[in-house]
């Protein structure tokens, strides 16, 4: 049988009665798309870092002032700002993935050049987190008296300076690998079908 | 315009081409509960588009570029969804009456070979069966219109070497 004779059968598909047809329900549904998960995994995302320096008032409430005096606490309460800006930027990025108007092909090509865009948005953000994070276990000491830093400037400056590099070469590895496990298996998949046409 | 307004002429359009909808789930789905996930997505996905449809193209060259646009992106619940299923063993029209005579047995052989396509060629193959012209799939699928002849002669090619074998009954 030759795929011309398969028409007058595909005519006649009939629209099962189990299928739900009530639209306006269905419209009520979430998304459970990869790019809906994403949306989601952002909203978390400002939700949690938004809140976690209250958290961390919250747990030194007999003293505040500790706290809000402290270099560390606004440090932290910086690099959440940062976080939640980035997590507001990808989900925007998210949002332009769930455009759909264009051809197919358009669309995957879009597809595959924001979730890169994003990825890299993502290894340029971790490493800034990390060498800000560097910078402030080196720094804080000469301003504020912290006894865990202490202990830490007390090493030989060789083997500080080795563990930040081990820490960054670590990070490297481990976000090729991550973002290969999240993402890349959906890259790959879209840069397939591209492929194909 | 008016959001009740809005529901309706899409709840409208959307009954339209319910049947249209449900093909394309039966070409990249396999079992009826993934079928309606699918199509629980793709009236999602249009609902969220249908605001910013003008009108510029047909309303169904818009509607089969976002249900093939979901489809074949949207990895669903199961995330090996797309590549775990057998397409041999799923046949994909159960439903018809005729089942066991010689022509229903070629034609669900047919339909597995289908099911055995890439993402791209399947699309393909669907539009081609609604008899829709090379320059619509054009606009639907972005391939210029040569590349999509090319194409569909090299999928009859492959339709046809893949049930060979089984008129022969050597599979």
């Amino acid at each position: 049988m030759e795929l011309d004779d398969l028409k007058q059968h595909w005519k006649q598909t009939p629209v099962p009665n189990n299928i739900n047809t009530d639209i306006m329900k269905l419209i009520q549904h979430k998304s459970y798309g990869p790019v809906a998960a994403l949306k989601k995994e952002f909203r978390k995302q400002m939700i949690v870092m938004a809140l976690l320096p209250l958290f961390l008032l919250i747990t030194t409430v007999d003293d505040p002032t500790k706290a809000l005096t402290s270099i560390l606490f606004w440090s932290y309460v910086a690099f959440c700002i940062v976080v939640v800006a980035f997590a507001y930027r990808n989900y925007r990025i998210a949002d332009k993935m769930q455009n759909m108007n264009s051809a197919v092909r358009s669309n995957l090509e879009q597809q595959i050049m924001l979730l890169e865009k994003r990825l890299q948005w993502k290894i340029v953000g971790l490493r800034l987190a990390m060498l800000f994070f560097i910078l402030l276990v080196e720094v804080v000491p000469y301003f504020q008296h912290y006894r865990m830093l202490d202990k830490w400037h007390a090493l030989n400056p060789a083997i500080r300076f080795g563990a930040y590099g081990a820490l960054l070469l670590l990070q490297y590895f481990t976000n090729q690998a991550l973002n290969k496990h999240k993402f890349g298996n959906h890259l790959s998949y879209l840069k397939e079908l591209v492929n194909e046409m | 315009m008016q959001k009740q307004e809005l529901e309706k002429q899409f709840e409208t359009h959307i009954r339209d081409h319910q049947l249209l909808l449900y093909k394309v789930c039966r070409i990249y789905a396999y079992t009826e509960a993934d079928r309606q996930d699918l199509f629980q997505e793709i009236v999602l996905q249009l609902w969220k588009a249908f605001p910013k449809f003008r009108g510029d193209a047909k309303f169904s060259t818009w509607l089969y570029r976002i249900a093939i646009n979901t489809a074949i992106t949207g990895l669903r619940k199961s995330r090996d969804f797309i590549t775990s299923y057998e397409p041999a063993q799923l046949p994909m029209l159960a439903s018809h009456d005729s089942a066991g005579s010689a022509e229903e047995e070629q034609v669900q052989q047919l339909y597995a070979a289908i099911g055995q396509l890439n993402q791209v060629e399947k699309a393909l193959v669907m539009l081609y069966l609604e008899e829709r012209s090379y320059e619509e799939m054009e606009d639907i699928l972005g391939i210029n219109q040569g590349n999509l002849r090319v194409k569909m002669n090299r999928i009859k090619e492959k339709l046809r070497q893949l049930t060979k074998p089984l008129h022969y009954g050597t599979r």
